[in-house]
């Protein structure tokens, strides 16, 4: 398994993203998020710390997740992004949509006062 | 990767159950014990293999055999029997009726193993085959046939998708007031699916186009339309996009042009300097207030523009790191002037590379103008 999922409350959930997100796994990713939008969940914390490749079909499935999300006003946040991730987000200005926070516990504290 | 699935019809419960617990160590197992049974299984979910005994109560094996060939959705499941009756004359009706494997109780385990494996990965072969022809046909599409012939300018257009390259996409069009519009982008996913979109989206944006030059010739405009268009059609709701729209004048030599996300293009100046075109905005299909600006540049005498898509920059050095922006600008500058700009630049990539050939689809457009 290249994703481990921790719950945080009712709404929200880290995802451990691993150290890559690409072609190969995006499907296996897009359908633990399913699982978990299923179940109520609307909030994701995306945890990039370990994650060395994001590429273009990783990325369309954060996407997939985010527009899932968003008519809920659920929120997809990425935390400790590592310099490969941030090379993609900075390229595709995703920064404009995802919030980004330097550790979980700041995604979590910043994602509670919302 | 999802595991084949393997359909075991058997009515005798201790085979059932033997094959059932030394295939589901590889493959996923489901059971039935007659041919009924069976069938109603398939019509659920259509499995990658059949291994069905003859001789069964309600429906045998000859029986399930026929009405799987008579629906052309389960006539190309692989089908092997698993019988006692080694006589002849089942082995040829068998055969005649389109059985792909014929293996005689008592049997080996470890045979029947080696025959599944042979029968999934000769199907896999002949999936891969065909998506790589459709897909090969859609790259092509994907294409302009030619590029615009311009005084003053020489343009050079690259492009080699692999196999189960993704939705690289790049297209030109002219305007009646002599400008020229050109679009490069990258639709996200990967294979078959990905080059569909890319398709797909190519005709929304050569509509959109088409119809918009009427009226207005902003890129910004244009992939505001085009963004429109992703987020409420549903059919398009999956898409996301990178998107590079330029207006170039080839009188003025200025370019304005709007970038959603897309990778940024690599300005040149003269043979020894180089810098990254920075203004962009939001990629494409993730948010319908999403705003584009236009910007202007203009190619210098003696200097050119260089466009492409993910996979050139994403090229792994020796070192591990990508190329990266930085390694077009250094090597982007000698294509001025090259005999041959387009292997100059590839061969420049791959000399700091560990290999010969390139990880990813390469696209890449070149616009010189002269000195």
């Amino acid at each position: 398994m290249s994703f481990s999922v921790e719950p945080l409350n009712a709404e929200t959930v880290v995802i451990r993203v691993g150290k890559a997100l690409d072609f190969r796994n995006a499907a296996e990713f897009k359908a633990i998020c399913q699982e978990q939008v299923q179940t109520g969940v609307r909030n994701f914390i995306l945890d990039f710390s370990e994650t060395g490749i994001l590429d273009s079909t990783g990325l369309g499935a954060i996407f997939s997740l985010y527009r899932q999300v968003s008519p809920r006003n659920g929120q997809v946040v990425f935390a400790s992004v590592s310099r490969p991730v941030q090379v993609v987000v900075q390229l595709t200005r995703t920064y404009k949509v995802f919030r980004q926070f330097p550790t979980v516990e700041a995604a979590q504290e910043a994602l509670q006062q919302t | 990767m999802a595991r084949y699935s393997i359909l075991v019809v058997e009515d005798e419960h201790t085979l059932r159950r033997l094959l059932e617990y030394r295939l589901s160590k590889y493959y996923r197992v489901r059971s039935a014990a007659n041919g009924e049974e069976a069938l109603q299984l398939v019509l659920e979910e259509i499995p990658d293999l059949i291994i069905s005994d003859i001789m069964m109560p309600k429906m045998d094996g000859f029986a399930l055999q026929q009405a799987l060939q008579s629906r052309k959705e389960t006539r190309a499941i692989p089908f092997i029997f698993l019988t006692a009756k080694a006589d002849e004359h089942s082995r040829m009706r068998g055969m005649r009726m389109g059985v792909d494997d014929y293996i005689t109780k008592p049997f080996d385990i470890d045979q029947l193993l080696a025959r599944i494996e042979r029968l999934l990965e000769r199907t896999k072969y002949f999936q891969t085959q065909l998506d790589a022809r459709i897909g090969q046909d859609f790259s092509k599409k994907l294409m302009p046939k030619q590029l615009p012939s311009v005084p003053g300018y020489r343009l050079y257009f690259h492009n080699s998708p692999k196999e189960y390259g993704g939705g690289d996409f790049f297209d030109w069009t002219q305007h009646p007031s002599g400008s020229f519009f050109i679009t490069i982008g990258d639709v996200m996913g990967k294979g078959l699916q990905a080059k569909f979109y890319a398709f797909s989206f190519l005709s929304y944006i050569r509509g959109t186009l088409y119809a918009m030059l009427q009226t207005a010739q902003s890129p910004a405009e244009l992939l505001r339309r085009v963004n429109h268009v992703l987020m409420q059609d549903t059919v398009m709701e999956e898409t996301f996009a990178s998107l590079l729209i330029l207006r170039w004048d080839p009188t003025t030599h200025e370019i304005t042009y709007a970038n959603a996300g897309h990778c940024r293009p690599i300005l040149v100046k003269d043979r020894q300097t180089a810098e990254v075109v920075e203004y962009s905005d939001l990629i494409l299909g993730l948010d319908s207030n999403a705003t584009f600006q236009d910007a202007t540049i203009t190619i210098p005498a003696g200097g050119g523009l260089l466009l492409y898509t993910d996979g050139l920059m994403e090229q792994r050095t020796a070192s591990g790191e990508m190329i990266g922006e930085q390694g077009l600008c250094e090597l982007a500058p000698k294509m001025v002037g090259a005999e041959d700009p387009v292997q100059t630049l590839l061969q420049g990539i791959l000399s700091r590379c560990n290999t010969d050939t390139f990880d990813d689809d390469i696209l890449f457009f070149w616009m010189e103008r002269l000195s």
